[in-house]
């Protein structure tokens, strides 16, 4: 869900920039105030997993491509603030060295994919965990539901910015919100969602059963 | 480096080498549906201003590289620049960071 330049009107682009300047300096701050010796190296790691696993394209039956992102991961082992960090340089990184999502985009496609996609997975998460109570399975069910909806959920955000491009801007992205919503959805309901659920379920199961410290020192930081 | 990290590295640098399925398993795809250079609703293309953003590895791939092989090799080398520039990166940010909670004790 990278939008490249050039489907984004300057409008969307700035309202989504101006979007991003507060949430970017809250997840600064946030970093300052929590991040300690042993979470910088962990959110070093799960920057770099995240880059990676975008990288994994699936196939979609209609013919195209989608991959996961990792924001709900991150989100859970080290809370959502220090996935907005770890997803923002993820995608900078793709935007000026791979040309993968536009630079005048990088506010959308970060409010998409480095605000939403984390908070939503994130306190599904929490929901789901709350409803289910304490126990490995449990914590496999919450992560995976967790990273579908965030994963799908940010699709949709994307899908509006651009579906909503023919009414206000012309001379970019012509397909309208029935296009635009239809196509995003699909491609990641069925295939990046459930990607997103299996691999995020898998991971975070794995360290309650192995490593839980390392899941709890990252639990704390949520509230505030 | 702690013993689990060593591991955990380990683990990503195994899925490092296989990342070539990521273009392999969907080179007779099409893109993911409204990312890169043009987008179809199944009668008309779309194509958007050009990207001018002059990335140096263009869809993560060498250019001029561009049979199966070859640009495998150049999804592998655009993994392993894009991980050791995102370690860095939160490094960088994480020493910032820091000296920003310095200056302000």
């Amino acid at each position: 869900m990278h939008i490249p330049d050039g489907y984004l009107g300057p409008l969307t682009c700035l309202v989504m920039y101006a979007v991003m300047a507060p949430i970017w300096w809250l997840a600064a701050r946030a970093m300052k105030e929590k991040l300690g010796d042993k979470s910088v190296p962990m959110l070093a790691m799960l920057t770099a997993v995240a880059f990676l696993v975008m990288m994994f394209n699936w196939p979609v039956p209609d013919g195209t491509t989608a991959h996961m992102v990792g924001g709900t991961l991150i989100a859970i082992i080290l809370g959502p603030w220090a996935a907005v960090i770890g997803i923002t340089v993820a995608l900078v990184i793709q935007a000026f060295f791979f040309g993968d999502g536009g630079i005048t985009a990088l506010g959308a496609n970060s409010f998409n994919m480095a605000f939403v996609l984390p908070f939503v997975g994130y306190y599904v998460y929490r929901g789901m965990k709350k409803v289910l109570g304490d126990g490995p399975s449990s914590e496999m069910i919450a992560a995976g539901v967790g990273a579908y909806a965030g994963i799908n959920v940010a699709a949709i955000a994307a899908a509006i910015e651009f579906g909503i491009q023919p009414y206000i801007s012309s001379g970019y992205c012509p397909y309208g919100l029935n296009l635009a919503i239809p196509a995003m959805a699909f491609a990641h309901l069925t295939t990046a969602g459930p990607v997103a659920a299996v691999v995020t379920s898998l991971v975070i199961g794995y360290m309650r059963k192995n490593r839980p410290d390392l899941l709890d020192a990252g639990a704390a930081p949520a509230e505030g | 480096m702690e013993a689990w990290m060593k591991k955990a590295w380990i683990a990503i640098g195994f899925f490092v080498l296989v990342v070539p399925l990521g273009i392999l398993v969907t080179w007779s795809y099409g893109d993911a549906w409204g990312e890169w250079g043009s987008v179809s609703d199944g009668n008309t293309t779309w194509t958007p201003k050009e990207y001018s953003g002059g990335a140096p590895l263009p869809d993560y791939s060498i250019p001029g590289w561009e049979n199966k092989l070859m640009a495998s090799v150049g999804y592998w080398i655009s993994a392993v620049i894009g991980i050791i520039m995102s370690v860095v990166t939160v490094l960088g940010i994480a020493k910032a960071v820091e000296l920003w909670k310095g200056h302000n004790e």
